[in-house]
């Protein structure tokens, strides 16, 4: 019985998306930004969401990330029914399943780097011992254990986005979610951190990076393209040979 | 989010403007300290009154002989009415709310000392003036039933009276002239103060003698000596004023055989009238309103600050509800944040208050300036309004932060 209900949930895909389609409104103004996207993302797949801006692709990340609703479709997050889920249900899936990694890093500058760290666990009921100790494993998972106690403005930006990795990773989500991760930082740093994020998915975790760079899309194990908010699997001409 | 790292941001908060915060909390300060002083100020200014208005004696009433009104005979036969001792009796008999009956004579009459003449308010009491009265004995002895049974010409001079008529080197001992009359000054009454209201001279001027040496030496004749001018009572409580005015005057007026609704022919008045005539608690409320209007426009300061600190915050907030933050955690967090803002310039307020009130407390005024009175309840007070104040500064900031999307403040940055 226990095997097959691992089974079950393996095969549950983490997010399952039909029909989901997104218009803004300001007035009599509408803006559809996603039209009919169909979407499945299996456990520790490592897919990237490319596309142009304006394409629509931030737009479906907040969907995944569950801070924006669709206005038509359905969307799973492994198996359950987002819209079926209340507000405070949808912040607890936040905190406990999903991590958010930014383009900008999106650290809070008045507090240290374990601070920011221990962040999703503070609205977790988690004790304070317990809270520093998974903030500073996290921190020492991405190699910034020496920077605990420093300031967001006294690190460099590929620090910081470290900082925002082990933020995300510190509730151990199943489900990251990148946007554009290297997006601020040199190619270098970019590198690492995308050897961080792929170390992630080897470990089990669901990757998905939103992204326009090629190179950080191409280090992805499945690829979409996105494009006047409709996903492809194959890559529009002008991107040439994918 | 823990309570240390709420009131961390809150500090932060204050830190990130300094003239702005220096603004805010001198509204809030300023507010705090204005409740603290004005009510303790307003409380002062109460007891002051209070203290001026009974200085004449604590629950006493006063009876004294009139005219017949007009009302009750023709305008030609309006005659002066007096009272003897027998209308004292008769009150003492026949009175229910008064636990204190007694006859006062008195009168403007000259002083002599050594080369000192002064025409001054003098009082034929019998002992137990000093109990209606309240005054006390600073030196010597007050006057006995010996004294005024035995005719005795003693006087007790009070604390003014003692300096202008015997001067800084006069003592117990020493004999004053009254009518030319020698007494001997056996005691000096201490300071009563200042008396809002009063008849004739204040306590402090007078110069009291048995009653029964006053008609001793009293120009006229036989019973024309022995007029009783007034009669003072104690009333038993302030809640039987109404009732003893009404008995009082009944009993003279059958004692006198006029109407007992002839209020010109037998006046009763009691100081504690004049007390209450004062708009005392319309004042205080005035004050009230005013101390909390301050406060108010210090909380308005704050909410401002709050409002810009929620539009700086937007994109922190957006973090936080990403990270796994409910609405209520956020509205928490700011309305916490408002709440230690408002605690800050509060307590400094608070602090600054008391320490106002207690410093000019601590001054030797004269006893009709108004000094603040602090009391635990005007502290209470000062700290229930000041948090009313965080409390009312805080929703709105609060409530706008639940309001923050964060899909719209992540994607800004």
């Amino acid at each position: 019985m226990r095997d097959e209900a691992t089974r079950a949930e393996a095969s549950t895909p983490v997010v399952s998306l039909r029909g989901i389609s997104k218009t803004y409104a300001s007035g009599r103004v509408h803006v559809e930004a996603l039209s009919g996207v169909d979407l499945r993302i299996d456990r520790a797949e490592l897919l990237a969401i490319m596309g142009p801006s304006g394409s629509g692709k931030t737009t479906l990340m907040e969907i995944l990330g569950c801070l924006l609703q669709p206005t038509s479709g359905e969307y799973r997050f492994r198996g359950t029914p987002i819209q079926s889920i209340k507000p405070d249900g949808l912040a607890r899936l936040r905190g406990e399943e999903i991590g958010f990694v930014f383009q900008s890093f999106n650290l809070l500058p008045r507090l240290t780097a374990v601070e920011n760290v221990e962040l999703p666990l503070s609205y977790r009921r988690i004790g304070r011992k317990e809270r520093r100790s998974r903030a500073l494993a996290s921190l020492e998972r991405v190699g910034l254990a020496e920077r605990t106690r420093h300031l967001p403005s006294e690190m460099s930006g590929g620090e910081r986005q470290r900082v925002a990795i082990a933020r995300a990773l510190v509730n151990a989500p199943s489900f990251i979610l990148a946007d554009e991760p290297t997006g601020n930082l040199d190619t270098r740093t970019g590198a690492d951190i995308m050897a961080l994020l792929h170390r992630l998915n080897d470990d089990g975790t669901t990757v998905v990076l939103v992204t326009h760079d090629l190179a950080v899309g191409d280090s992805a194990k499945r690829r979409l393209y996105i494009r006047d908010g409709r996903v492809q699997e194959h890559a529009p001409e002008e991107w040439g040979p994918r | 989010m823990n309570f240390a790292q709420i009131v961390r941001s809150a500090l932060l908060t204050l830190q990130t403007q300094k003239l702005r915060t220096a603004l805010t909390l001198f509204g809030m300060i300023w507010g705090t300290a204005s409740v603290v002083f004005l009510l303790a100020w307003g409380l002062g200014l109460e007891r002051m009154l209070e203290s001026g208005f009974t200085r004449l004696g604590k629950n006493v009433v006063h009876a004294w002989p009139g005219k017949i009104g007009e009302d009750f005979t023709p305008a030609a036969d309006r005659r002066e009415l007096w009272f003897t001792p027998a209308e004292v009796e008769a009150v003492e008999k026949g009175v229910r709310n008064a636990d204190l009956v007694l006859g006062e004579s008195r009168g403007w009459y000259p002083v002599t000392y050594g080369s000192t003449l002064l025409t001054r308010d003098v009082r034929g009491v019998e002992p137990r003036h000093m109990h209606v009265r309240g005054t006390r004995i600073a030196a010597g002895r007050a006057i006995t039933r010996a004294d005024v049974g035995s005719r005795h010409r003693v006087a007790v001079l009070g604390d003014t009276a003692r300096q202008k008529i015997l001067g800084p080197e006069g003592r117990l001992g020493a004999t004053i002239r009254i009518l030319g009359t020698p007494f001997e000054v056996i005691g000096f009454f201490e300071r009563v103060g200042t008396q809002l209201t009063r008849d004739a001279d204040e306590i402090d001027e007078q110069v009291w003698i048995p009653i029964t040496a006053l008609h001793g030496i009293r120009p006229g004749r036989g019973a024309d000596r022995e007029v009783i001018d007034i009669v003072v009572l104690r009333a038993r409580s302030r809640e039987t004023y109404d009732d003893l005015k009404t008995e009082v005057r009944s009993i003279l007026a059958r004692q006198l055989g006029v109407s007992p609704d002839d209020e010109e022919a037998v006046i009763v008045m009691s100081p504690i009238e004049n007390l209450k005539a004062m708009p005392i608690d319309q004042m205080r409320g005035m004050l009230f309103v005013l101390a909390v209007t301050t406060l108010g426009i210090g909380g308005i300061g704050i909410l401002n600050m709050m409002l810009d600190s929620v539009q700086e915050r937007r994109q922190e907030i957006g973090v936080r509800l990403a990270v796994g933050a409910r609405r209520r955690d956020v509205v928490g967090q700011f309305f916490l944040e408002t709440l230690v803002v408002t605690g800050v310039g509060g307590l400094v307020g608070l602090g600054l208050g008391v320490g106002l009130c207690a410093l000019l407390g601590s001054l030797h005024a004269p006893d009709v300036i108004p000094l603040p009175i602090l009391r635990a309840w005007i502290v209470w007070t000062a700290l229930g309004v000041m948090t009313l104040v965080g409390v009312l500064s805080g929703l709105i900031p609060a409530w706008r932060a639940a309001g923050v999307d964060p899909s719209v403040t992540l994607r800004a940055e």
